[in-house]
């Protein structure tokens, strides 16, 4: 083999350098990109902010007015796609795109309003996820669900005393 | 399924030699797992105990691990980790050490690969190593103040501490050698290092190391604010190149811990793209290594060839690098048999591009030349110094973790572990030269023979405070990762030994009377990763002098 081959590769190989940007480069299917949030889907879950390694994430409960904001950081996000794997309604979209260089910070959130307690007239949770969860429960386990988990716990031992009989 | 009461490979052979020479020093001992044994000496035996494993058992030094375990038995640990390649065994040393003022006899003068795991231990954890020939620093900066050790439990992975004004470090001043400076910023390295090149005409006759200069407390990070299943993503960013060797080793070690057992559809998977990565990472090194040697075309032509890799990378997992794949337990995407037709037609391509690239590289007398004869590293050497990967092979060390401590699906396939003898630039090229092949055949053996199933564990519990760790050959050698589960799905303690930690303290005798020219190439030879790394060397230079100046002056223009 002579060093002349370098010229043949060359040659036969010809340029491979792309013109990007000025060409397109397309990304495989299944490529992690920017993962797009349907706000219309969302229920407001949190699962997607447990599992965000890096916190892009984020879940602000506001009591006061009565909603929860999913925020989502993309100077944050490492397109690693484990939020659009747990999200129980698939409100997340890996997308394919990339080209996202951004000199500022870019906040998407989705606000979702909470609920109150049928009992006390607190805001306990939101009402999209409580919606969710109702329609996967049968009539009995459903008993109870529109009162928050303090009223809950109180009825609760209410009842227990008034079944011991000790305050017959 | 693994478990501790079976004993596998060589694990009664080992336990044969522990009783026939250690017997009386041994206090405590465990099996956590296939070829894991994990014993426990009390601190004053420890140096009596390495001299034994290193002489009778071969045992090559790995790393330390030092633990803040005041919590769990009011003790710091200190884990020495010898593999007993021959024997197929991982062998953990474990010594408790006083939680008040912990101290332990160094072991630098046995193993010279101690020299680092102990002076980070020194720095992260405040254990006093006794007799240490070196009493410097090795990750904290030089400002850092006294007394704080970042690695302590009572440490908050948030807290940046105030550095002070202390002395900070000046290149050696001597009237008859030439302090160089090589890094931290340089052309040729690609990431913040310092290598002070001592110099007395055109040799090099000493080299100071100075990194750590972008550790970015990983292993903190991972006990305090990430759960099991998080680490993973922070792992594989440990490293640009191969980050997903530190990804299925942390998986592995949990899963060790846990006893988890992985489908082997996973296994298969996880090796693939281990594979795959070692493919793309030895062509870039090839690449980089024709580019120091001045030869770009060489250059050219192997990033041309390593660029379908890539895309298949990214096809196959989503991305060029940072392929996000690995959960404990498995792995979250599957290769379909689309996938599986497109890699066998890929690594035909490359298999003939490659061969065509390297009988013309191989053709390039200049390049040949610089490369033979220069970097020694006799195996003496690199023993003592625990180099591994190519570094060990090149230096004809016959080990990799593939074959010595199999995981994933390795132990199904076949292929051969390349070793030169003559100990040089050239052997190390050429055993990456063959491992590209190596590499290329178990992919295919391991896309013929992949089995059906699911690929990720169901509802795999990780269990409180439970002992794990693994290994893997990394294109760069062996990556070794020690886990100890903690409570609220965290990691009590995460160690991480990148390969290129055990290869750059060997810098010290592949530099020695090399000619100037010679050093990019023999420092590139060991393909460093500074960046896994970072997470010294000595030489005596006849009348060398040192100066030391205040960071204010530095800061204030101070000038030689
Ligand atoms: S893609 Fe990963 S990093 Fe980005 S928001 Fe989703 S979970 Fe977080
Ligand atoms: S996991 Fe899905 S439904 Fe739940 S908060 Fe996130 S986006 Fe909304």
């Amino acid at each position: 083999m002579s060093r002349l081959s370098w010229i043949k590769t060359a040659l036969e190989v010809g340029v491979v350098t792309k013109k990007y940007p000025f060409e397109r480069v397309e990304v495989p299917d299944g490529f992690r990109g920017l993962p797009i949030f349907d706000s219309g889907k969302c229920i407001g879950c949190t699962a997607c902010a447990n599992v965000c390694t890096p916190d892009a994430i984020k879940v602000v409960n506001d009591f006061t007015n009565g909603f929860r904001r999913i925020e989502y950081r993309l100077g944050k996000c490492i397109f690693c796609g484990r939020c659009a794997d747990v999200c129980p309604v698939s409100a997340i979209t890996i997308t394919k795109e990339f080209e996202l260089a951004y000199t500022g910070d870019v906040i998407n959130a989705i606000e979702i309003k909470f609920i109150k307690c049928v009992q006390c007239g607190q805001y306990y949770t939101v009402s999209r996820h409580l919606k969710h969860v109702s329609s996967k429960l049968n009539d009995e386990a459903l008993e109870g669900v529109d009162i928050c988990p303090d009223c809950r716990r109180r009825s609760n031992i209410n009842s227990l005393i008034h079944a011991s009989g000790v305050f017959r | 399924m693994r478990s501790n009461i079976i004993l596998g490979r060589g694990d009664l052979e080992v336990i044969e030699m522990l009783n026939k020479y250690l017997i009386d020093k041994i206090v405590g001992i465990r099996n956590v797992g296939d070829g894991k044994l994990i014993i426990d000496v009390k601190p004053n035996n420890l140096v009596d105990v390495v001299n034994v494993v290193t002489d009778k058992l071969g045992g090559i030094f790995v790393t330390i691990v030092g633990n803040d375990a005041r919590s769990i038995d009011n003790s710091f640990h200190n884990i020495y980790v010898f593999s007993l390649d021959s024997l197929k065994t991982y062998l953990l040393i474990r010594v408790k050490l006083d939680p008040e003022s912990p101290k332990i006899n160094s072991i630098t003068h046995i193993v010279k690969g101690a020299d680092w795991g102990e002076r980070e231990v020194r720095d992260l954890l405040g254990i006093n190593m006794v007799n240490h020939p070196d009493p410097r620093r090795l990750i904290l900066p030089d400002g850092w103040p006294e007394g704080i050790n970042p690695l302590k439990k009572e440490f908050a992975h948030s807290i940046r501490p105030e550095l002070n004004n202390s002395e900070c470090y000046v290149p050696l001043r001597s009237d008859d050698v030439v302090a160089l400076p090589y890094g931290p910023y340089h052309p040729l390295l690609h990431e913040p290092e310092y290598f002070e090149l001592h110099i007395k005409g055109e040799t090099v006759v000493g080299v100071e190391y100075r990194g750590f200069h972008v550790h970015r407390g990983i292993e903190k990070l991972g006990e305090s604010r990430l759960t099991y299943n998080q680490v993973p993503f922070v792992a594989e960013r440990i490293c640009g190149i191969c980050g997903f060797v530190h990804n299925v080793c942390y998986c592995q070690a949990i899963e060790n811990a846990a006893k988890i057992e992985v489908p082997e559809r996973a296994h298969y998977i996880r090796s693939i793209i281990l594979e795959i990565e070692r493919l793309h990472s030895h062509l870039l090194w090839l690449g980089v290594a024709c580019h120091i040697l001045g030869f770009d075309t060489g250059f050219m032509h192997a990033w041309r060839i390593r660029e379908p890799i890539m895309n298949l990378a990214e096809a196959l997992t989503g991305n060029r690098k940072n392929y996000g794949l690995n959960l404990v337990g498995g792995v979250r995407r599957d290769i379909n048999k689309d996938s599986s037709a497109r890699i066998s037609k890929l690594l035909k391509d490359i298999k003939h591009e490659y061969d065509r690239f390297i009988s013309s590289l191989t053709a390039v007398k200049e390049v040949i030349r610089r490369l033979e004869g220069s970097g020694l590293l006799p195996k003496p050497e690199a023993i003592s110094y625990g180099v591994v990967g190519p570094v060990a092979r090149g230096s004809a060390l016959k080990r990799d973790v593939r074959v010595d401590h199999p995981y994933a699906a390795y132990k199904d396939v076949s292929f051969k572990v390349p070793t030169y003898s003559e100990c040089d630039n050239m052997s190390r090229l050429m055993v990456r030269v063959d491992e590209v092949y190596e590499s290329i055949s178990i992919i295919e053996q391991l896309i013929d023979r992949l089995p059906g199933g699911s690929i990720l564990a169901e509802n795999a519990e990780v269990p409180e405070y439970r002992e794990g760790f693994s290994g893997i050959e990394a294109p760069r050698g062996e990556d070794f990762h020690y886990v100890l589960t903690g409570r609220f799905s965290k990691v009590y303690r995460w160690r991480v030994r990148a390969p290129t930690y055990n290869n750059i303290p060997a810098l010290k005798v592949m530099l020695h009377e090399v000619p100037l020219s010679d050093a990019p190439l023999t420092i590139a030879s060991i393909d460093p990763c500074f960046s896994c790394t970072d997470r010294l060397l000595v030489f005596d230079v006849d009348k060398g002098k040192k100066f030391k100046v205040s960071y204010k002056a530095l800061a204030s223009g101070w000038k030689p």
